[in-house]
């Protein structure tokens, strides 16, 4: 079988698998390498967060772009409900601090045009009657909300390889090589690949594969955890988080909830070959959970998980054309928020390989931007 | 390791079976029709057909339908059921209410509770 | 955070003897179990073992877990119930659900015993109340004393759905079919034959259609099924239950191990996913060990010692037993256990559909595979039974490799022999004159041993049958005999019960039948 294609992409998550399916949409011939199956990273491990809020403005247009045209449509694009839930998003404040942090937020992301607005606690409790007293005010932004990771990564996948895409999982890449001053060779630990354009979009393992061709992305690996309760009767739509990240998540279309959180030690588990559960950050994620939503202390977790965010050194990932290496292009160290501007990358990922101007502003994510502080 | 898997190789089309309705994960309630339709679908691991359908997502975690989920997959896809990776085990193995699971303890177990 | 040197998580048979051999070399160990009592399924095995002395053969189950208990309590294991460990986690460090609250031990080893749970197989209706696991059936009988249903079916002829279906039985229930897909009666012949001879039908090549009912069961449709498991149209039958059971196979309760990050493999042969062990049960994870069903569905007999292995192993890598002992033990243990994993029934055989004849080079009996017993034309193959023996002597229904030997340590006329291996047909010496005592026919854990006197009278013979339902009959009660089939075949007499101690519960009736039924009369009822 053929093993060349227009577009080769690495790693089969969520931007993968978007950029695949608008790429596959209109006519390009690409394929998708997996190291393993689909939306096994970051993609099936995150909070489902679709939010504009809180973000840094240099991602913010990609993120209100997704919000404005392309997540509404998308359970119908995909023809499979994706869970978007456009409800808006509780930042939650229990301390004069956490309404400081807050504030700060909050100035920034409406100086950058942005619906979103502080408020009280009775304000916050007449959007959501089930938070406690100890809620003493929240940033509000009526349009940001949440979806299923996990749906959304398969939809995507199942759309693009109906529309041609060949994905080929359980395939590791082990290096990257220039032909004639130009990407051309994708060499996994099986076979032999090759592409016009390659795009690099393997979450943290991106980087290994990049220094492969010379290439580095300051990131690291940050573990994350989150649980998962038993159906709940239906309580609120809004997606929430919290000043101090002590918890964020949501109530799924399934009637769960899906609360991430962080222990504090979370950037030094050990370095383990697959990302595994602490014994005490769920622990921690219930009490932080328990102090905002009382009721909730009988329901039941079934499961917790973990992943590894690809946190980048300015907490903003890479979006660029890599003009060392004419043909590569890069989308990683997404830092934990990649998730809510997926359909917005995959736009802008099929327009660079097309080769196409990016029709959103990506200007402050480049490859070259990390400088030495002083 | 993962086995390589080309998903663009045809499997045939999906053929209706009388037997679809059948209830297979009784937690979420998910049939064997639609777990079919899945792996046709491109959900070719019983990792990413858990995803998909919530098999074995429900209160049992898959302790009751992972075997028969795993049968009909590898079924529908022609190979033997063994050579499927079941999926992934996590905490806690039975379920733990929020509040228990929240009053981490310095109190040893005892004999007597 | 409490360190403990040996942490054994479950307290059934595999858990609590890693814990005895473990804490008997000095070791600090402490056992959790998320049930109410210890003994895992071992309390709810009414049924005698099999196996040779050293494996505690013909000693009933719930004997076994109270000789266990009282071991692991003279040894110092300090067993703690209610206490669910959710969570296996780096450093072997385990969360404990107990009560309100979470508490964390970290361990030096960790043996992970927790068992197996129960396959299902869905059906049409297979999700209606009154459609139950064996094992739940079990339970309800044998440990709460409560009937699951009054007329079950049962699927599944593996040892559970045999021994099960028998135990319904005792419990006073119906057992209106025993029904498996299989070509073959899939659990030991002798245990499929005492359900045979109550009359319990077997439909091999069967599988359930559908049930049905409203609220619960009250009807099921079984049909044959071809070469490959299609149903074949015309051949449904219908039966009125309130009950059916499935006996279709356990499955290690492995999440744990593979939570933890042990290297897990699919083995059909073991029941599914398995940790990769090392012989002493060590997974890929050092200190990390897993022992019993969960590494592999087995008997509970061979549960026992690989838990003691396990525990011996922890023992010697912390110190506590020399290489030399420890090679002892763990050289008896291995043989031991090999000795059970021997014969038709080995793990290594399970699934096998081409075995024809006995070690011994004898055919086996295709009746008994297919009906779940041995058709009288064939039973005098066997060695057996021997007929024109003068006076009293044993006829052995023993038709199948399996490793078990007490009765030739029951008989100390040495009438019967096996040999050395323990999976060789018995046999009748018939140089040796047998006393009559009943011992091999109580200690035969498979029910298989009669004593025949064919000269009883001029007109009659006496046949002597193992008896365990209540009530007892009494001596000069009127009933009938029936075949291994479970026909009625003639009028019986009840001439004499037996029942000492030593028998444990399985009495001796002695029936008067009339001669020619001397070879056919395996089972008694009274007459209602």
């Amino acid at each position: 079988m053929n093993s060349s294609a227009e577009v080769l992409i690495i790693g089969g998550g969520v931007i993968g698998c978007a950029t695949a399916y608008y790429l596959a949409k209109k006519g390009i011939e690409v394929i998708v390498l997996e190291k393993n199956q689909i939306g096994e990273g970051g993609s099936s491990r995150n909070g489902g967060g679709v939010r504009q809020s809180g973000r840094d403005p240099r991602e913010l247009p990609l993120a209100m772009y997704a919000v404005e045209h392309l997540w509404p449509i998308l359970s119908e694009e995909l023809g499979m409900d994706v869970e978007y839930y456009k409800k808006g998003n509780l930042r939650l404040a229990k301390t004069p601090a956490h309404i400081k942090i807050l504030e700060g937020l909050t100035s920034r992301a409406q100086a950058v045009g942005l619906k979103v607005q502080m408020i009280d606690g009775e304000e916050v409790r007449k959007i959501n009657p089930h938070l406690s007293d100890e809620v003493i005010g929240a940033s509000w932004c009526p349009t940001d909300g949440h979806a299923n990771p996990m749906l959304t990564t398969l939809a995507y996948y199942k759309n693009a390889r109906k529309a041609g895409a060949r994905f080929i999982t359980g395939e590791k890449v082990l290096e990257l090589k220039k032909v004639k001053g130009r990407i051309r060779k994708v060499i996994t630990d099986h076979s032999e690949y090759e592409a016009e354009t390659v795009i690099l979009a393997a979450g943290f393992e991106s980087r290994k594969i990049a220094n492969t061709i010379g290439i580095d992305i300051p990131m690291q690996r940050v573990l994350l955890e989150a649980l998962v309760t038993e159906a709940q009767p239906k309580m609120f739509e809004q997606m929430l988080g919290t000043a101090e990240a002590d918890f964020y998540g949501h109530q799924s279309t399934h009637g769960s909830f899906v609360f991430g959180g962080s222990s504090g030690m979370d950037a030094y588990t050990s370095d383990y070959d697959r990302p595994v559960t602490t014994s005490f950050t769920a622990s921690c994620i219930c009490r932080g959970i328990m102090k905002y939503f009382p009721e909730l202390a009988e329901a039941k977790i079934v499961r917790t998980w973990s992943g590894w965010i690809d946190e980048c050194a300015d907490k903003v990932p890479v979006i660029d054309k890599v003009e060392e290496v004419p043909g590569l292009i890069v989308a990683c160290g997404f830092t934990g928020h990649g998730f809510g501007i997926c359909p917005a990358v995959g736009t802008v990922l099929s327009e660079l390989a097309m080769g196409e101007q990016p029709s959103i502003d990506i200007s402050g994510l480049k490859y070259g931007r990390f400088k030495a502080k002083i | 390791m993962a086995k390589i898997i080309d998903r663009s190789i045809s499997i045939g089309e999906f053929i209706p079976q009388p037997d679809d309705d059948l209830i297979i994960c009784r937690c979420e309630e998910v049939t064997k029709g639609e777990i079919r339709r899945a792996v046709h679908d491109g959900m070719y691991t019983m990792t990413e057909i858990r995803r998909y359908l919530r098999t074995g997502m429900g209160l049992c975690q898959g302790q009751t339908c992972s075997k028969l989920v795993k049968g009909i997959v590898a079924k529908e896809l022609g190979v033997p059921a063994d050579q499927l990776e079941g999926g992934t085990s996590r905490a806690p193995v039975r379920p733990v209410e929020m509040k228990i699971l929240a009053n981490e303890s310095e109190k040893e177990v005892s004999k007597h509770e | 955070m409490k360190r403990i040197e040996l942490i054994v998580i479950g307290a059934g048979p595999a858990g609590l003897s890693a814990a005895i051999e473990a804490a008997k070399t000095g070791m600090e160990v402490v056992v959790f179990d998320e049930n109410a009592k210890p003994g895992g399924q071992l309390f709810k095995q009414i049924h005698k073992f099999f196996g040779s002395k050293e494996h505690r053969a013909k000693v009933r189950g719930y004997k076994i877990g109270q000789e266990l208990l009282e071991e692991a309590n003279k040894a110092g294991v300090n067993v703690i119930l209610n206490a669910t460990v959710i969570g296996i986690f780096e450093n072997k460090e385990i969360t404990v659900m107990a009560e309100d609250r979470i508490v964390h031990y970290k361990a030096d080893y960790l043996i992970v015993a927790t068992g197996a749970s129960e396959n299902m197989v869905p059906f049409e209706g297979w999700t209606l109340p009154g459609v139950i696991g064996a094992g739940a059936a079990q339970t309800l009988i044998n440990l709460h004393g409560v009937k699951p249903g009054n007329k079950i079916l049962m699927l599944g002829s593996g040892n559970v759905g045999l021994v099960v279906s028998y135990q319904l039985l005792q419990a006073g229930c119906e057992v209106v079919a025993l029904v498996d897909a299989a070509k073959r009666v899939g659990g030991y012949g002798v245990h499929a034959a005492k359900v045979a001879r109550c009359g319990v039908p077997f439909y091999l090549s069967h599988t359930i259609v559908k049930a049905e009912g409203e609220e619960c069961v009250n009807k099921v449709t079984i049909a044959e099924v071809d070469e490959s498991w299609h149903t074949i149209s015309g051949t449904e039958k219908q039966f009125e239950v309130d009950t059916i059971c499935m006996a279709v196979g356990l499955s290690p309760m492995s999440q744990l191990l593979k939570a933890a990050g042990c290297m897990m493999i699919e083995d059909n042969k073991r029941g599914g996913v398995v940790p990769k062990t090392d012989s002493y049960g060590q997974t890929s994870i050092k200190g990390i060990y897993a022992s019993g069903d969960v590494s592999g569905i087995e008997e509970a007999s061979s549960a026992m010692i690989e838990g003691r292995i396990s525990g011996i192993a922890a023992a010697k890598d912390a110190g506590y037993l020399s290489e030399t002992l420890f090679q002892e033990k763990v050289n008896s243990y291995h043989k031991a256990i090999d000795c059970l994993r021997q014969g038709m029934f080995a793990p290594e055989n399970r699934g096998r559909t081409d075995l024809t004849s006995t070690e011994e080079g004898v055919l086996i009996s295709q009746s008994l595979l297919t009906k779940g017993y041995v058709d009288e034309t064939e039973i005098y193959r066997y060695p057996g039974v021997r007929t024109g023996i003068k006076g009293v002597h044993p006829v052995i229904e023993c038709t199948q490799n399996i490793p078990c030997n007490p009765c030739q340590d029951a008989c100390q006329r040495h009438c019967i022999k096996i040999g050395n291996s323990i999976t060789s047909l018995p046999v009748v010496d018939e140089t040796e004159i047998c006393s009559g005592c009943g011992m091999c026919v109580a200690f035969c854990s498979g029910q298989a041993i009669f004593l025949v006197n064919e000269e009883y009278d001029e007109n009659y013979a006496t046949v002597t049958l193992p008896y365990e339902f209540l009530p007892l009959p009494k001596k000069g009660d009127q009933g009938k005999a029936f075949d291994r089939s479970g026909t009625e075949v003639c009028d019986a007499e009840v001439v004499e019960v037996r029942s000492a101690k030593v028998m444990d519960h399985t009495n001796l009736v002695t029936i008067k039948v009339s001669k020619d039924m001397a070879m056919k009369a395996r089972f008694y009822k009274a007459i209602v």
